[in-house]
C-alpha cells in the first residue's frame, strides 16, 4: 500500500513548483510513514483509504502549481499573447484560417454523421423499433424484402416478441380542392402504425385498428408541414372533408412537427386488406413492416420468434414462402446500413485533414517560437522557469485554437446548412436533419482544444528548453548551422504531412477514376431534351381500364400537337426512378414453368405507349415496336430487352415466341403477356452501377395503368419549356389530376450518380486541401532552414561552392523528405483504400495508375514548393551572409 | 476582510483544538486530503497559520521521519473567533440553548 502511495507522490511531484518540491514530498511521506508506524504499533493493517488520501496529493500539487501561476499571471499571459498575436497579423490570420478549415470541415462532417448515425431517432424508445423483412433463408442479414398482406397478418398474430406490428406502403395521392391539385407523398398504414411509432397526433386522433376493416370510414391524418402549408395551420381542420384521389376523406388528426415516417410522408391514410386479399395475395409482396419490441425483449429473441414463424409459413405455403424467412433489423440499421461505412470514411478523411492542419500549425508556431529566441532568453534571464514559458506559449496556442474553432464553427454552420439542404436524391437518409446542435458544437470545441494542445505543446516544450536558450544567449541569437535535432523534428512533421496527403489523394484519385467509369456507362437511352413528370389517375373515377387508356392516349395525342414537342410517350416504371416491378414468368410458349424456373425467370415489367422508345431514343434492335392498334381487344403483344430475350430463350430468337407472367392486370382476370414482336436495347433502369435487369415491355394500351410517367422530347432542346404547355393540357383534360415529380431525364441521370459525385467532391476537396497544406508546410520548413543556414551557405559560396551546388543541396533535402513521405504514404494508402472498396466501380483499390500519378504528382508539387527557398539560397550574397548574425 | 470559508474554519478549529498535523486534521474534520492541503496552503499564504518541522530526534525515536505541523498565528486566532461568531449567528436562536439543556 505504501509503495502505491509513494508512486502517486512521485507521479504528482513534477507538477509541484521546483523550489518547494522537496518539502512537499517530505511532508507527505512523513504523514504516510506516521500512519504506517501507528498501524504497525497497534497491530492493524494499513487502511486502503490511505490510497484515496494519496490521490489528494495530486490535487494538492495542482493547487500549488496554480497558486504559483495565479489568475492574475494567466490574465497577464493572455494579454501578452493577444498583444504578440496582433503584432503579427499575417501569422495569426494564416493559423486561424488554417485551423478554421480543419475544425470547420471536421465539425460539418461530424454534424452529418451525428444526424445520420448517432443522434437517437425522434421517436420514444427508438431502440425498440424494428423493421421486419421477408428475405431468402440464405441471406437473413439482407435489409429489404417487401411482405405480402397474408404473411404480415400471420406474423402479427403469431409473434410473441412485438408489442405491436404494423404494415405500411409508400404511395402518392392527389389532394384536390382548396387550391391547385397536388400530389402528396402518403403513407398508407395499418391501425397499429402510430402506436408502434409511439407518437400521437397533436390534434385529433391517430389511425387505429378500428380503421382497419374494409368499408370503414375514409380518413386521413395530416403532417404538421402539410397542415401549415396547405391549410394555414387551421385548428378547426379536424372533421373537415378533403378530396384525395377522388375520394372524400375526413381529417381525423394532425401529427406534431418533425414526425415523418415513412420518410417524406406528408399524410397518412389507412392501409386495408380485404378477406380476398388475405386469401389469395400471399405472393404479392409490396408492403413494409415495422414493429415495436415488447419491453425487455432482445433482438435475438425476436429473431428466433420470427424465424420460427417464417419456417412454419414456408411449410404451410411452399409455393410462395419456401426458402424464405422473416428477418428483424433495428430501424436505424435498416435506414443507414448502406451509408454507414462511407460516412465514417468521410469523417476519417476530414480527420486526416485536421491532423495535417495541426501538424502545419505546429510547424508555424514552432518556427515563430524559435524566432522569438531573444524574447524567451530575456524571460529566462529574469527568472522564468521552463513551466512558465510553456504556460505562456500554450496560452497563445489555446487562443489561436479557440479563434480557429470559432471561425471553424461559422464555416461549419454554413456547411451543415448546405448539407441539410442537399437534394434527397443523394440517397442518404436523415441527412436533412444535419444541424449544429449542442453535441456538434461541443465536438467543435473539443476538437479546437485538442488541436491547440497537439500543435501547441510540442513546439512550446521544444522552444522553451532552457539549455537551448542559454546556448542562444551565448550565441547572441546567431547560429552558423541549423540545429540538427530541431531540424529533424520538423522534417518528421513534413514526412507525416506528405504521407497523410498521399493517402487522401489516392482515395480521391480512385474515386475520380471510378466516377469517370460510371459516367462513361451508356445508360441505354438518350436523356437529351426529355422532360418527364408523373400522373396518377384517381382509382375512384377511373375505374375502367378503358378510361385510363383513353386518358393517357388523349393526353399524348394532344401533347404531340404542341409545336415544341418532337414526340411524347408514357411508361409505367420510368428508368432511374427506383421503380421495382419484378414478376415471375409463368408460361413460356404455352408451357407452364416449374416453380424454380418461374422464380429464375423473374422479369421487370414495364407498360409503355407506342412512342415511348422513340422519345427516349431506345433502339428497337429487332422486330417492331408497339403501334396504336396494339390495344385492348387485339392480340396481346410483348417486347423484351436484349438481356430479357437471351434469358427467356437462351438459344433461339425470341421473336414470335409467347410468354405469360404471374400477374393479372386486373382486367378479364387473364395473365399479362403476349407474343414477342420486338427486341429493344438494354436500359440501366437502376443507374450506371447496376446490372441491366431482364425486362418485359407490354403495351400500355392493352394493359392500362392509372399511374404513369409521361416523357416528352423538346424540339428546341430545352425540356423545361415543355412543362407549362403540358400542365395546361393536363388541366384541360382533368383539373383534379396533378403533375408530380416534374424533372428532366438529364436531372434524373445526374441524380443517379449524385451520391458518388458528392462523395468524390468531398474527398477530392479534402485531398486538395491536404496537398496544399503539405506544400505550404514543406515550403515553410525549407524557407526557415535556408534562413538559418544563410551564414553557412555564405561561407560555402565564399569558399568556392557553385550556386548550382547550393541549389542542388537544398532541393536534395526537400526531395528526401518528399520521397520518404510519398513512399510511406503509398504504403498506407494500400491499406486505407480498402475502406473505399464498396464505393468503387470497375476500379481496384490498388489501381496502379492512380498510385503512380499521385506519387509523381506530389513529388512535383514538393519540388515546386522547395524551388523558391532553394533559389533564394543559391542567390545568397557571401558578403552579406557573412555579416548576417 | 474576506470571510473564511467553512473549510478554512474547520481547519483552523482543528488546529486550535490541538490537531496540528495534516492527516490528524483530515481525521478530525472528515474532509478529503485534496481539500485540506490546499486549504492549509491558502491559510499559510494569508498568514493565518505557520508551519514548522517537528523535532527530528523525537521523530526518529518514534521510528519515523519528522512531520510538518501547523499552528495558529495571532491573526489566525482572531479570524477564527470572528468567523466562528459569524457562523454561529446564522444558526436558529433556540438551538444552542436546547443543546445545552
Amino acid at each position: 500500500m505504501l509503495r502505491w502511495c509513494d508512486l502517486v507522490l512521485r507521479a504528482a511531484a513534477p507538477i509541484v513548483p521546483y523550489d518547494i518540491r522537496r518539502d512537499w514530498l517530505r511532508e507527505w511521506r512523513a504523514e504516510f510513514a506516521y500512519t504506517a508506524t501507528r498501524c504497525a504499533r497497534n497491530g492493524r493493517r494499513i487502511p486502503p483509504v490511505l490510497l484515496a488520501r494519496a490521490l489528494g496529493a495530486i490535487v494538492h500539487a495542482v493547487w500549488l502549481r496554480w497558486d504559483r501561476w495565479r489568475v492574475e499571471m494567466v490574465i497577464q499571459d493572455i494579454k501578452h499573447a493577444l498583444r504578440s498575436l496582433t503584432r503579427k497579423p499575417s501569422f495569426t490570420a494564416v493559423v486561424v484560417l488554417t485551423l478554421a478549415i480543419g475544425i470547420g470541415g471536421t465539425t460539418a462532417i461530424f454534424g452529418a454523421v451525428n444526424a445520420v448515425l448517432l443522434r437517437p431517432l425522434p421517436y420514444p424508445q427508438p431502440d425498440e423499433l424494428m423493421r421486419v423483412y421477408k428475405t431468402a433463408l440464405k441471406e437473413p442479414e439482407r435489409i429489404g424484402g417487401a411482405v405480402s398482406p397474408p404473411d404480415f397478418t400471420d406474423w402479427r398474430h403469431d409473434n410473441s416478441a412485438f408489442a405491436e406490428l404494423a404494415a405500411y406502403d409508400n404511395d402518392s395521392l392527389a389532394l384536390t380542392g382548396n387550391g391547385a391539385a397536388e400530389q402528396i407523398p402518403t403513407g398508407k398504414v395499418t391501425g397499429g402504425f402510430f402506436s408502434v411509432m409511439g407518437t400521437l397526433p397533436m390534434l385529433g386522433r391517430a389511425i387505429t385498428t378500428a380503421d382497419d376493416p374494409m368499408g370503414s370510414r375514409d380518413v386521413v391524418v395530416l403532417s404538421h408541414a402539410l397542415w401549415v402549408r396547405r391549410f394555414g395551420a387551421n385548428p378547426s381542420i379536424i372533421g373537415q372533408q378533403l378530396v384525395i384521389d377522388g375520394i372524400s376523406r375526413e381529417v381525423i388528426g394532425v401529427m406534431p412537427a418533425g414526425f415523418q415516417y415513412p420518410l417524406r410522408s406528408e399524410m397518412w391514410t389507412p392501409l386495408r386488406f380485404s378477406a380476398r386479399d388475405l386469401e389469395t395475395q400471399r405472393g404479392a409482396q409490396y408492403i413494409q413492416v415495422i414493429g415495436r419490441l415488447k419491453p425487455g425483449v432482445t433482438i435475438d429473441r425476436s429473431r428466433e420468434d420470427m424465424h420460427a414463424i417464417g419456417a412454419r409459413l414456408a411449410r404451410d405455403f411452399p409455393r410462395t414462402n419456401r426458402e424464405s424467412t422473416a428477418s428483424v433489423h433495428p430501424l436505424r440499421e435498416s435506414m443507414v446500413r448502406n451509408v454507414r461505412q462511407s460516412m465514417f470514411v468521410l469523417l476519417g478523411a476530414v480527420g486526416l485533414v485536421l491532423v495535417i492542419v495541426c501538424v502545419n500549425v505546429a510547424g508555424l508556431v514552432l518556427i515563430r517560437a524559435l524566432g522569438r529566441g531573444r524574447e524567451l532568453a530575456v524571460r529566462v534571464a529574469m527568472g522564468a522557469g521552463r513551466a512558465t514559458l510553456v504556460r505562456s506559449l500554450l496560452i497563445e496556442s489555446l487562443i489561436l485554437g479557440l479563434a480557429g474553432g470559432g471561425a471553424g464553427l461559422v464555416l461549419a454552420y454554413w456547411a451543415t446548412s448546405a448539407i441539410a439542404s442537399l437534394d434527397p436524391s443523394i440517397g442518404v437518409p436523415l441527412l436533412n436533419q444535419t444541424r449544429l446542435d449542442l453535441v456538434v458544437v461541443g465536438f467543435a470545441f473539443g476538437v479546437a482544444l485538442l488541436a491547440s494542445v497537439i500543435f501547441g505543446t510540442m513546439p512550446a516544450w521544444q522552444a522553451s528548453s532552457v539549455g537551448e536558450i542559454v546556448t542562444r544567449i551565448r550565441e547572441e541569437g546567431g547560429s552558423t548551422t541549423s540545429d540538427p535535432k530541431r531540424q529533424r523534428m520538423r522534417s518528421l512533421l513534413i514526412v507525416a504531412e506528405t504521407m497523410l496527403a498521399v493517402v487522401l489523394l489516392v482515395g480521391a484519385g480512385l474515386l475520380a477514376r471510378s466516377f469517370e467509369r460510371l459516367l462513361s456507362v451508356d445508360l441505354g437511352f438518350s436523356a437529351d431534351a426529355v422532360q418527364t413528370f408523373n400522373i396518377a389517375l384517381p382509382d375512384a373515377r377511373y375505374v375502367q381500364p378503358l378510361q385510363r387508356q383513353a386518358f393517357v392516349e388523349t393526353l399524348l395525342e394532344r401533347a404531340a400537337g404542341v409545336p415544341n414537342v418532337e414526340s411524347a410517350g408514357a411508361i409505367f416504371g420510368l428508368p432511374l426512378s427506383s421503380f421495382q416491378f419484378g414478376i415471375s414468368t409463368s408460361t413460356r410458349d404455352g408451357v407452364t414453368l416449374s416453380d424454380d424456373e418461374q422464380d429464375a425467370l423473374t422479369l421487370q415489367v414495364r407498360l409503355v405507349t407506342p412512342d415511348y422508345f422513340k422519345t427516349m431514343g431506345i433502339p428497337i434492335v429487332k422486330g417492331r415496336g408497339f403501334v396504336a392498334s396494339d390495344r385492348i381487344g387485339s392480340q396481346p403483344v410483348a417486347m423484351l430487352n436484349q438481356t430479357g430475350a437471351s434469358r427467356v430463350w437462351p438459344d433461339q430468337d425470341a421473336l414470335g415466341h409467347h410468354l405469360q407472367i404471374g400477374t393479372r392486370f386486373g382486367m378479364g382476370g387473364e395473365r399479362a403477356g403476349g407474343t414477342v414482336v420486338g427486341i429493344v436495347g438494354d436500359v440501366h433502369d437502376y443507374g450506371p452501377a447496376s446490372r441491366v435487369a431482364p425486362t418485359l415491355y407490354l403495351s400500355h394500351h392493352q394493359w392500362p395503368e392509372g399511374g404513369v410517367s409521361i416523357v416528352a422530347k423538346a424540339r428546341n432542346g430545352d425540356p423545361a419549356s415543355l412543362v407549362q404547355p403540358m400542365r395546361a393540357l393536363l388541366h384541360d383534360l382533368d383539373p383534379d389530376v396533378p403533375m408530380s415529380a416534374v424533372q428532366s431525364m438529364d436531372q434524373l441521370s445526374s441524380a443517379a450518380v449524385a451520391q458518388p459525385r458528392l462523395y468524390l467532391v468531398l474527398i477530392a476537396s479534402f485531398a486538395g486541401t491536404a496537398m496544399l497544406l503539405s506544400a505550404i508546410g514543406l515550403y515553410g520548413v525549407l524557407a526557415y532552414a535556408v534562413g538559418q543556414r544563410t551564414r553557412e551557405i555564405g561561407i560555402r559560396l565564399a569558399l568556392g561552392a557553385k550556386r548550382g551546388e547550393v541549389l542542388r543541396m537544398v532541393m536534395t533535402q526537400a526531395g528526401r523528405l518528399a520521397i520518404a513521405g510519398v513512399v510511406i504514404g503509398l504504403g498506407a494508402a494500400v491499406i486505407a483504400s480498402r475502406a473505399l472498396r464498396s464505393q468503387l466501380f470497375q476500379i481496384a483499390p490498388t489501381d496502379t495508375l492512380t498510385y503512380a500519378v499521385v506519387g509523381a504528382g506530389l513529388l512535383i508539387v514538393a519540388l515546386v514548393a522547395s524551388w523558391i527557398p532553394a533559389r533564394r539560397a543559391s542567390r545568397i550574397d557571401p558578403i552579406t551572409a557573412l555579416r548576417h548574425d | 476582510m474576506r470571510r473564511l470559508s467553512i473549510t478554512a474554519v474547520c481547519v483552523l478549529q482543528a488546529i486550535a483544538a490541538g490537531f496540528q498535523y495534516g492527516f490528524d486534521i483530515i481525521d478530525q474534520t472528515q474532509l478529503p486530503s485534496g481539500t485540506i492541503y490546499p486549504a492549509l496552503g491558502r491559510l499559510e499564504r494569508d498568514g493565518f497559520v505557520k508551519s514548522a518541522w517537528e523535532n527530528e530526534q523525537d521523530a526518529h525515536a518514534d521510528g519515523r521521519p519528522a512531520r510538518r505541523y501547523y499552528k495558529l498565528t495571532a491573526p489566525g486566532v482572531k479570524a477564527l473567533a470572528d468567523a466562528a461568531a459569524f457562523y454561529r449567528s446564522l444558526l436558529p436562536a433556540g438551538k444552542p440553548r436546547a443543546a445545552r439543556g
